[in-house]
């Protein structure tokens, strides 16, 4: 089924030795659904590992097994090679930064922070140089005595982020941690994590809907659908080989066609064909990402047809300014293919119903056999 | 976090109980009260209504139908029945008519002088009954300010007070804050602009407030209603002391069947009739509730 | 709203209604300062004597500290046995939640008059009548309800991640409970506690049939002064009643806002 050159590393590393935190066939049912179906995963100690995918793919439901907030039906859960599957939350060790922060409102800043040190009974001294030491890290040292409700929501997230690490738990787990922050503020929170994460060299999952953030800031993307694994790799693999057309089209924009391959390469897609990579047979599915494709008017000096280049005919529809982007919506033969291209200054913008060309290289043709 | 727990998984590992044993440890002092206080004295109650009254306050344990055929074939009990209930359903509607303009206000009221209003709705709630009815005592004397009044103005000074009129009187005022309450949590569907709407197009005040207005807040007027009769065929405390044990209503009855005569078996049998005509009135609600949809 | 100018002569309706609904609660007032030996508004001469004669007045200051005790007592026991309650049946979702919530708030639903005769005669055979337990489990009965559906509402608007977050962070199911719920629930708790005294110091009906002549509550006092005689004593008494309801609703106002408790 699938077709790749490539592969997109091995899809489970349960096998690895170096793993921190590993989960064996972790499985979890609501009567006869399914959250989450036998899952196999195993994170290296010190990565980032996101997963990625749609709500109700199962991502926060294994997060939550992971910290004890939910029991398993069934697999293991392994951390540092000590199965904790019937460990109860509170003695697992993980820092969970939760989606709404999750701040308890009557305590301060500080009180918060020093929950979590408290609960281990550490000498009072102790527990104060520590808070401060997180609340430095995370630059909010003289917030310490402010409620929770008196902070913006940045700063409630940082606050959430150092009361999960100042117990230097054995795992940090982010259960969407950016999604209720404006967009602005998500780009500065995005590598302020990263950084922390890294200069700590904490073992980390991050569960996000967010494809941006999860190639941007993870060492591993885990991409999950319907309670499964699709594809685990790092974000270049993931994003570039993806292993399924569900991953292809979930991580990125895709254009989708369909054809008949004919097993020398080639893929007749309705009266046209193109060429693939390797060779396939009948019937697949092709993907191309829009900015790896061009434009080019009809007739035109550009519009050559040349060996490793691929060309579809058709009529443009629409063009759409986004900013930084133009998109170029064509018909070809029916099937609408989005072209991207940077927009210059606005310019490039095309006469609608013109004869247009659509061309690129055919190793960027991303092939997926769609059965019999 | 439903009760799938897989069996291999206790919840709580260091705790002897487990999960079904915390909870229902936690339960137990709320479920030993309510049996005791609630469901045990109700069965009672219920079985007591077929039990033998004897002479001097006993009873004898039977299966007997004589207290309900009894106050069926009394024309005293009969007459008791339909008076309550009609004196109920007239003091509910009366407190319909006193509550709804100040719920239409209180409705379109906002900031503080609403909070402020409700207060002053809520805050009779909070005043024992019997210092209200107090209150109309004082009221409704005979020598009291309403009926010097009234003789001051040339008229025949009326009894106000240990008849049926005072009781309606001072349970209408009793019960107009649960009516006024009733009434703004259905009023939630009335939006200005569809009264502003209807003023466009066309309608007079009057016209709006019958055509859009009104049926807008049946929900809130049926609910209203049904609470109101409830409480006014069960109330005690005013009928009691306003109608100076001169108007005979199912809660007075039930109550010197009770203290007075100790005739528990019929005053069991009474109760169980009030508890009957609020099955009555509940399922009338919820057949208005179902038209009005 | 500005949109809809209530016209005056509406507002003169509206003003008189507000009067009426009032006016008993008020009225009560001036007669407690009446120079009179018996009811009569307007009193014709004002005096503080039926504050003296409260003062002289045994019975009804012994009801009161019955009645102070039972309240208190009661909203104690309520609060002790509704918080777990409450905790288990939005917390821990076990079978039948509903039920049970159904179940426990269910003796809100009967007539206090036939309530208070079906206690009667239960209590009558266990010899509860007229004895300070019956009094409190009585009470019980009607506060239990009032405070259960309070700190449910409560529990139920919490965040639950608060607690799932203490517990990650390492504390233990009981220490999670103190530390964070409980906390969490003050408003809940402070509304359940007003709630519970005025209910069980205001209730007249079911005393009333589980009082005896040595033990009386300061309701079924009232009740039975107003019953036999028509003085100003009532009115003094009443007067005090309504400061100490006045205290009580304006405790809770300060702490979480009176229309947050009393409507919904």
């Amino acid at each position: 089924m699938m077709h790749q050159t490539i592969r997109s590393g091995s899809p489970t590393l349960s096998d690895d030795r170096d793993a921190h935190l590993r989960l064996d066939g972790l499985t979890k049912r609501y009567g006869d659904s399914v959250a989450v179906a036998a899952l196999d995963l195993a994170v290296p100690k010190g990565e980032l590992v996101a997963l990625l995918g749609p709500s109700g793919c199962g991502k926060t439901t294994t997060l939550r097994m992971v910290a004890g907030l939910i029991k398993p039906t069934d697999g293991r859960i392994v951390v540092a090679s000590q199965d904790i599957t019937q460990v109860p939350t509170y003695r697992r060790d993980m820092g969970l930064v939760f989606q709404s922060y999750a701040l308890f409102p009557h305590m301060t800043v500080a009180k918060n922070v020093a929950f979590g040190l408290e609960m281990r009974s550490l000498p009072k001294p102790e527990i104060e140089r520590r808070v401060k030491e997180a609340l430095a890290m995370v630059r909010l040292e003289a917030l310490a005595e402010r409620k929770p409700r008196e902070l913006s929501g940045g700063q409630q997230q940082r606050v959430a982020l150092a009361r999960a690490l100042v117990i230097r738990p054995s795992i940090l787990l982010l259960d969407e941690p950016l999604s209720n922050l404006d967009a602005k503020l998500r780009d500065e929170m995005r590598n302020e994590i990263r950084d922390i994460q890294q200069s700590l060299g904490i073992t980390a999952v991050f569960v996000t809907h967010d494809q941006v953030e999860a190639l941007s800031m993870c060492d591993k993307v885990v991409v999950m659908r319907g309670g499964k694994l699709e594809q685990m790799g790092t974000p270049v693999e993931v994003y570039e080989h993806p292993a399924t057309p569900f991953v292809a089209s979930f991580v990125g924009r895709t254009n989708r066609l369909e054809g008949i391959a004919q097993g020398d390469g080639r893929v007749a897609i309705g009266s046209m064909a193109v060429q693939v990579p390797g060779r396939p047979g009948g019937k697949v599915e092709i993907m191309i990402r829009p900015h790896r494709m061009k434009l080019v008017d009809v007739g035109s000096g550009e519009d050559a047809a040349s060996e490793g280049v691929n060309r579809l005919a058709g009529s443009l529809t629409r063009v759409t300014f986004v900013g930084d982007l133009l998109q170029y919506h064509v018909d070809v033969d029916g099937t609408e293919i989005v072209v991207e291209a940077a927009s210059d200054h606005g310019r490039g913008f095309r006469k609608v119903g013109a004869p247009v060309a659509v061309l690129w290289r055919v190793e960027d043709t991303m092939v997926f056999g769609r059965g019999a | 976090m439903t009760a799938i727990a897989a069996p291999s998984v206790p919840a709580m590992p260091r705790l002897a109980l487990g999960r079904t044993g915390t909870a229902t440890l936690l339960l137990l002092p709320i479920a030993i009260i309510n049996a005791i206080g609630f469901i045990l004295p109700v069965l009672n109650l219920a079985r007591m209504s077929f039990n033998e009254a004897l002479a001097g306050g006993g009873v004898r344990e039977a299966f007997t139908l004589a207290n309900w055929t009894g106050l069926f074939g009394d024309t005293f009990y009969v007459e008791l029945i339909v008076n309550s209930i009609t004196v109920s359903l007239g003091i509910t509607l009366a407190t319909l008519v006193v509550s709804y303009p100040i719920a239409l206000y209180l409705h379109r009221s906002s900031g503080r002088w609403r909070t402020f209003l409700t207060v002053l709705v809520i805050s009779p709630l909070l005043t024992s009954a019997v210092v209200r009815t107090y209150g109309w005592i004082a009221l409704l004397a005979d020598q009291g300010p309403i009926v010097s009044t009234i003789a001051a103005m040339g008229f025949s000074p009326p009894r106000l007070m240990f008849n049926t009129t005072g009781v309606i009187i001072g349970l209408t005022e009793i019960l107009m804050p649960y009516m006024i309450l009733s009434l703004l949590a259905g009023f939630g569907r009335l939006d200005p602009r569809v009264e502003e709407a209807a003023m466009t197009l066309g309608a007079p005040p009057a016209r709006t407030f019958w055509r859009v207005i009104l049926p807008l807040t049946l929900p809130g007027i049926a609910l209203g209603c049904l609470l109101c009769f409830v409480l006014a065929v069960s109330s005690f405390i005013t009928p009691k002391l306003l109608g100076g044990g001169r108007v005979f209503l199912l809660a007075t009855e039930i109550y010197d069947q009770a203290i007075v005569t100790l005739n528990w078996p019929l005053a069991a049998t009474l109760s169980m009739l009030v508890l009957i005509i609020f099955g009555a009135a509940l399922a009338a609600y919820a057949r208005v509730l179902r038209a009005i949809d | 709203m500005e949109a809809n100018e209530t016209s005056v002569p509406m507002k003169i309706v509206v003003a008189v209604l507000f009067l009426f609904l009032l006016a008993p609660v008020i009225l009560v007032v001036p007669i407690s300062f009446s120079g009179e030996q018996i009811l009569s508004f307007p009193p014709e001469s004002w005096s503080l004597r039926w504050y003296a004669a409260l003062a002289d007045n045994p019975k009804m200051i012994s009801a009161f500290w019955t009645s102070l005790m039972l309240g208190a007592i009661v909203t104690l026991i309520s609060l002790a046995v509704a918080i777990p309650a409450a905790y288990v049946i939005v917390r821990m979702r076990t079978m039948g939640s509903t039920f049970l919530y159904n179940l426990f708030t269910a003796p809100l639903l009967l007539p206090t008059i036939v309530l208070g005769l079906a206690i009667l005669i239960v209590f009558a055979s266990i010899g509860f009548l007229g004895t300070f337990t019956g009094l409190v489990i009585g009470h019980l009965v009607i506060t239990l309800p009032y405070a259960l559906r309070v700190l449910a509402t409560t529990l139920g608007n919490l965040n639950l991640s608060c607690e799932e977050a203490a517990s990650t962070l390492g504390g233990r199911p009981l220490t999670v409970f103190r530390r964070v719920t409980l906390p969490m629930m003050a408003p809940g708790i402070v509304a359940a506690t007003a709630l519970c005294f005025l209910v069980s110091f205001d209730e007249v009906v079911i005393t009333l049939f589980l009082t005896g002549p040595r033990l009386t509550t300061l309701p079924v006092e009232l009740f039975h002064h107003v019953e036999s005689r028509a003085d100003p004593l009532v009115a003094s008494v009443s007067v005090l009643l309504i400061l100490l309801t006045l205290a009580v609703v304006m405790i809770v106002d300060r702490t979480v806002g009176l229309s947050k408790t009393f409507v919904k």
